[in-house]
């Protein structure tokens, strides 16, 4: 019965997304107006995965054999895979160095705040401050005290991902039942101990939905950071095209980032669940 | 037959002593501390950084406290509004007008797709997508297909609030104990009867939990959508000040976005315990 619905939602699924191409399609068809001569406001697909993707040979550094435009080469499909890939490997890099750091920081800070009640009363308002602070309006910010260099443009991804892990660690913390903790504590368990064999295993199941939280915020903060100046990544491509009313580029972006988010979240949500096997079902949030 | 516990009805009104004990638990003194703490931080950072890296708080303080109700300096930048408080009055509008158009949507959207599955297959794998575009990619897109202006502000926001009150919406429904509807119907209650008296009692509490997530979200939204192009509101503020190097004021400015951020959360937070009194997650 269950599995019978799975598989017809899948295909529903499947006729929705087609069904949202196929309107996109017509819509183009209908819809002829040009942002500028010859970029028409909606691309239909024949044109997205032809010119479009050519013209993604611009972005193309040179190199591998396969000569820039900037050097007087024609676009090619080589140049514009090639460039596609290095700017996406720009920024899933910036995006991964940026969720390592920030998660990691994130998660000591908070296991040091919530050492005992009182340190986690002390630093209660000024993380709920920094939380409430919308995290893309402090790009310029970054900008100023970094630069738009590499450091920048990570530890910006990691300021943001490490005020969610920071605090969806304290806020597991707190809910750790205490019952635990005392039972621990009155078999002779050592503060080091308490943390590593009570604390860790038992805030990773709340820690799930932190963790899928601020792979969102990590994907929203490396496009931030490319967007104010960086000079590589797909941020930097849809800035690029923005400018010039390239909506067919941007539009082609954004297909990227879909597929790229799409897939994040999922082998992250499997991963987790792995990892979540032996947690209690009502514990995975 | 009532449900309300016998005590909850004699119980008497709170005390004034009550009332200053909530005070005080309100007005921790080690929270208190703790903002000190992070002032005093701020101060010593100051002392070995240049002010156009880290301004001092005082500085940023008396900043905002000046260009609040005046900042002539913003009408040379192009700013419509020559200070913060036109600006931070714009921001709110169009963030009151997309929570209240996205969350009608994402609510009624939500509730549906949680009592008719065919609904919900459809509209889950959009959602799912939607969620998860970065709003920078999108903002572009509703830029040039708008123009500039307040229509794709308030549009990105609704786009986004739409997303969250699904999921609060339809995780409300569906988490209800079929329970209760059952034995509504076994009463004889009518469709109509079973959403105002079951369905909207047990969903509106988690639901106004979610309006006020969405709400503290679309804040920084709107400032971003704002700063990516607009004439006025916060998010041109910024956009001005960083092209003017000035962390002073852009620490100012985030500083009154954060306050009339936390300000907005605290009357929500009140006025959801008032409206979902019955329930407990409220409490």
């Amino acid at each position: 019965m269950i599995t019978s619905h799975v598989h017809r939602d899948r295909w529903i699924s499947v006729a929705v997304f087609l069904t949202l191409a196929a309107i996109w399609q017509v819509l183009s068809m209908v819809y002829t107006a040009e942002a500028q001569p010859g970029e028409p406001m909606i691309a239909g697909w024949q044109v997205l995965f032809t010119n479009t993707f050519l013209a993604m040979s611009d972005y193309w550094q040179g190199g591998f054999g396969v000569p820039a435009v900037a050097d007087g080469a024609a676009r090619s499909y080589p140049a514009a895979f090639l460039a596609v890939a290095s700017h996406s490997i720009d920024t899933i890099g910036r995006l991964a160095i940026g969720l390592a750091v920030g998660g990691a920081a994130g998660l000591l800070f908070g296991l040091a705040v919530s050492w005992s009640r009182w340190t986690r009363r002390l630093f209660d308002w000024p993380l709920q401050f920094l939380r409430t602070l919308p995290l893309l309006a402090m790009v310029p910010l970054f900008q100023l005290w970094f630069g738009t260099y590499f450091l920048g443009e990570v530890l910006f991804v990691a300021y943001g991902i490490g005020v969610i892990v920071f605090a969806g660690t304290v806020n597991a913390v707190r809910n750790v039942p205490q019952i635990y903790i005392d039972n621990a504590r009155s078999l002779g368990a050592s503060r080091w101990t308490l943390c590593r064999t009570i604390v860790l295993p038992a805030i990773f199941p709340a820690m799930r939905s932190t963790i899928l939280l601020s792979l969102g915020a990590g994907w929203s903060a490396v496009l931030g950071a490319e967007y104010l100046g960086a000079q590589s990544g797909l941020g930097y491509i849809i800035v690029y095209a923005q400018q010039f009313a390239y909506l067919d580029r941007m539009f082609f972006i954004a297909l990227l980032f879909i597929v790229y988010t799409s897939i994040s979240y999922w082998a992250i949500g499997r991963l987790s669940a792995r990892w979540l096997a032996w947690a209690p079902p009502s514990q995975r949030r | 037959m009532t449900l309300v516990a016998p005590d909850v009805l004699t119980r008497p009104s709170p005390s004034l002593l009550s009332r200053a004990r909530i005070l005080l638990a309100i007005l921790d003194p080690l929270r208190l501390a703790g903002v000190v703490l992070f002032v005093l931080v701020w101060q010593v950072l100051t002392l070995g950084l240049p002010a156009i890296i880290l301004p001092t708080p005082r500085g940023v303080v008396e900043r905002l406290v000046a260009d609040f109700w005046s900042a002539p300096a913003l009408s040379y930048y192009g700013v419509e509004e020559a200070n913060l408080y036109g600006n931070l009055i714009y921001t709110a509008e169009n963030v009151a007008i997309a929570v209240v158009i996205g969350s009608v949507i994402g609510i009624l959207a939500g509730l549906l797709s949680a009592r008719f599955g065919i609904i919900r297959a459809i509209i889950d794998p959009v959602m799912m997508t939607a969620g998860t575009v970065p709003i920078l990619v999108a903002a572009p897109f509703l830029l040039i297909w708008f123009g500039v202006g307040r229509a794709s502000a308030v549009c990105l926001v609704i786009f986004y609030v739409i997303v969250i009150l699904y999921l609060f919406a339809q995780r409300a429904a569906t988490n209800l104990d079929p329970v209760y509807e059952e034995s509504a119907r076994t009463l004889g209650a009518t469709p109509a009867g079973i959403v105002r008296d079951i369905l909207i009692p047990a969903t509106v509490p988690e639901i106004l939990g979610g309006l006020r997530i969405a709400l503290a979200g679309a804040w920084g939204l709107e400032a971003i959508a704002e700063l990516l192009g607009s004439q006025s509101g916060v998010g041109k503020v910024l956009e001005v000040l960083a092209g003017a190097t000035d962390p002073q004021g852009i620490m100012a400015t985030l500083l009154m976005l954060g306050l009339a951020a936390i300000v907005v959360d605290a009357v929500a937070a009140f006025a959801v315990a008032r409206t979902a009194k019955w329930s407990a997650a409220s409490r």
